[in-house]
């Protein structure tokens, strides 16, 4: 180990993967470690006998679950938008030839009880029980204004600067009710509480393009893709990327400790004895944790299931988001559920997640709302844990602190968070705009 | 006529690092050999076509980038191999015990349905050196070695001057092809995020 690297990144998460690989492609010499003896860190998934020995210690699984292997259980489970910045940046870095994606069935949302399909097109909103026919017709001007709206062409704008008119009074002028409001604003602009609201109506508005561009995309039933395996197979391809252009992979070594000169600037990384210099050191909060404050917490719940879940069509693979309103709380709750269908559960089996911004110490009954929703379950395992941010400055350290992953249930904010640091290490900025359109679905 | 059908098969190269692992792949595929030694940069997969009896398959030859140096291939690079490669280098005993440990470590991480009739090939590398004279593994150890882990096919090559190499590779095709055609998987229709092809038109409003 005892060498010189410009960076060692720690931890390979899939934003210090990303990150990886790219910093390799630039050219640069890169060292990249793990404490654990598997890729993915905390967006990592485990197979059956990694999720029991996290979650039950000692047990071993039952056998009627069937081989470990089959499992690929997500422990950061997120849907990916199809035209999202997380396909520009595979399609950018060509890692999509290490990859297989699946479209996911449907999208729902919870509303006075019942769960609803997010119509996919325009036969399936004309039906749709979420709004009364008078409504529908309001929110499908709303709707073709969205769909009209480009930032560059003023005309679009009928009249109204989005940088200063609030989502609130920019819905307003549709004469769109509360629950209409809510919907567009949870179901189709995937905010997780209400904020946005009072917030220029820019941001709305181009998250809910992204989800009708996403949903164009493949035509499929959501927006959403989602690759075979698991999440899990991410990380591993971002780092066989940076390994192609010379990466260096070490992973199992226990005790990455960061060095630093009198200054407090980082000078190498030691692990078992052995000091490796560098430059710069890319990290998760945990290799870190005196560069980072707490900023909020996660609850989520973990289950096996022998079924779709109940009222989705017999979705093999489904969101349903439960907006904040409906279940009186601060943040809206997800459920995510994949199956035997995306290869990350053997034949006939579900795995489910229930995922929300914890506002209690009391997982299992905080997720009741979402759990209740899920039917019988085989097996269930709660979790809560903490999200970073960090607080040092890189220009003094040279450390780079990614933030801990969010509840939300796509990767738009994770792949900005890996742009801006791209940009703090590099000094450089990655031109996404892969053209989308010249890359659509194909049924192999 | 019989029909022509396409197939994708996946082979995997394993072995210490600087055994000659991505040099075989280059010489198989591209007929190039490099003398200069690098731990594998660039090294990705390689495709070739092949035809056996009157079946035409893509043979996918998966290098390991090098992040077999320090043990840190992850289980995706194992998944859905239809025959694994072990290479030794006949210089190098270590090289040459550790085989059991890679096959061990495969076995453990692709899991496949029927391990005990799982297809691997072993090949000894290096061939070449010094005219034979550097060699510390026999022949006949390396060939008691594979008959005793189930008859594995072995052969001796040389990377640098092409010995045996077409010969090496035409009985792992075989065997992937084998292998492949009895591996009954569930094959999810997946959707093509990178490739090119016709614009679509964006036209819903949710």
């Amino acid at each position: 180990m005892d060498e010189e690297y410009d960076v060692i990144v720690l931890g390979t998460g899939l934003k210090e993967c990303i990150l990886s690989g790219l910093l390799s492609v630039d050219g640069l010499k890169v060292l990249h470690m793990d404490r654990n003896d598997y890729y993915g860190g905390e967006s990592t998934s485990l197979n059956l006998i990694q999720l029991w020995k996290r979650f039950r210690g000692d047990d071993k699984p039952p056998p009627h679950l069937g081989a470990s292997r089959d499992y690929n259980i997500d422990m950061n489970p997120k849907f990916i938008m199809a035209n999202g910045n997380l396909v520009r940046v595979l399609i950018h870095t060509d890692v999509t030839k290490y990859l297989s994606f699946k479209a996911v069935d449907g999208s729902f949302v919870f509303n006075k009880g019942k769960v609803h399909k997010v119509p996919a097109n325009d036969m399936e909103a004309l039906k749709s029980p979420l709004m009364g026919l008078f409504e529908k017709r309001r929110a499908r001007k709303f709707f073709i204004y969205v769909q009209n709206y480009n930032e560059s062409d003023p005309k679009t704008h009928e009249g109204m600067d989005l940088t200063r008119v609030t989502t609130k009074e920019l819905i307003a002028k549709y004469g769109l009710d509360d629950n209409t409001i809510d919907f567009i604003g949870h179901a189709l602009a995937l905010h997780s509480d209400d904020r946005y609201l009072a917030e220029p109506a820019l941001d709305t508005v181009k998250r809910m393009k992204l989800y009708a561009e996403s949903l164009a995309r493949f035509q499929g039933g959501s927006p959403y893709i989602y690759p075979l395996y698991g999440l899990g197979e991410l990380p591993q391809a971002f780092a066989r990327l940076s390994a192609v252009y010379g990466g260096t992979y070490m992973l199992n070594k226990p005790e990455c400790k960061v060095e630093f000169d009198e200054e407090g600037k980082v000078v190498g990384v030691t692990s078992e004895g052995e000091t490796a210099k560098c430059k710069k050191v890319v990290c998760d909060p945990s290799y870190l944790p005196g560069k980072v404050r707490k900023v909020g917490r996660v609850a989520r719940a973990i289950a096996i299931m022998s079924h779709p879940i109940p009222s989705t069509d017999d979705s093999h693979s489904v969101q349903i988001i439960l907006p904040q309103k409906q279940l009186g709380r601060k943040s809206d709750m997800y459920l995510f559920c994949c199956s035997y269908t995306h290869n990350v559960a053997p034949k006939g089996k579900f795995i489910a997640f229930v995922s929300t911004e914890a506002e209690t110490d009391q997982p299992a009954i905080e997720l009741k709302p979402g759990i209740d929703l899920l039917g019988p379950v085989d097996e269930i395992f709660f979790d809560i844990y903490d999200r970073y941010e960090p607080v040092n400055e890189p220009t003094l350290d040279n450390c780079f602190v990614s933030t801990s992953y969010d509840a939300t249930t796509h990767f738009e904010s994770t792949v900005d968070d890996v742009l801006n640091m791209y940009t703090l290490i590099t000094g450089k900025v990655i031109d996404l705009s892969v053209d989308l359109s010249a890359a659509s679905a194909a049924e192999e | 006529m019989p029909s022509r059908r396409r197939t994708l098969l996946k082979v995997i190269i394993l072995g210490d690092s600087g055994v000659g692992k991505t040099s075989l792949m280059n010489q198989y595929v591209n007929k190039k050999f490099s003398n200069q030694y690098k731990a594998t940069i660039g090294a990705d997969f390689l495709t070739k076509e092949v035809q056996f009896e009157d079946r035409l398959f893509t043979l996918q030859i998966w290098d390991t980038a090098g992040q077999e140096r320090f043990q840190s291939l992850g289980v995706a690079f194992y998944r859905g191999a239809d025959c694994c490669v072990l290479v030794y280098d006949v210089n190098s005993m270590k090289s040459f015990d550790n085989l059991n440990n890679w096959r061990e470590e495969f076995l453990i991480q692709a899991s496949p349905s029927d391990p005990e009739n799982f297809p691997f090939v072993v090949i000894g590398n290096k061939i070449d050196i010094d005219g034979g004279n550097s060699r510390v593994v026999s022949e006949k150890k390396a060939r008691a070695w594979c008959a005793s882990k189930g008859n594995i096919p072995y052969f001796e090559t040389s990377a640098k001057e092409g010995i045996n190499v077409e010969e090496a590779f035409q009985c792992i095709a075989k065997n992937a092809l084998k292998s492949g055609e009895e591996e009954e998987l569930y094959l999810p229709d997946t959707i093509d995020v990178g490739n090119s092809s016709q614009p679509r038109a964006t036209g819903c409003e949710c």
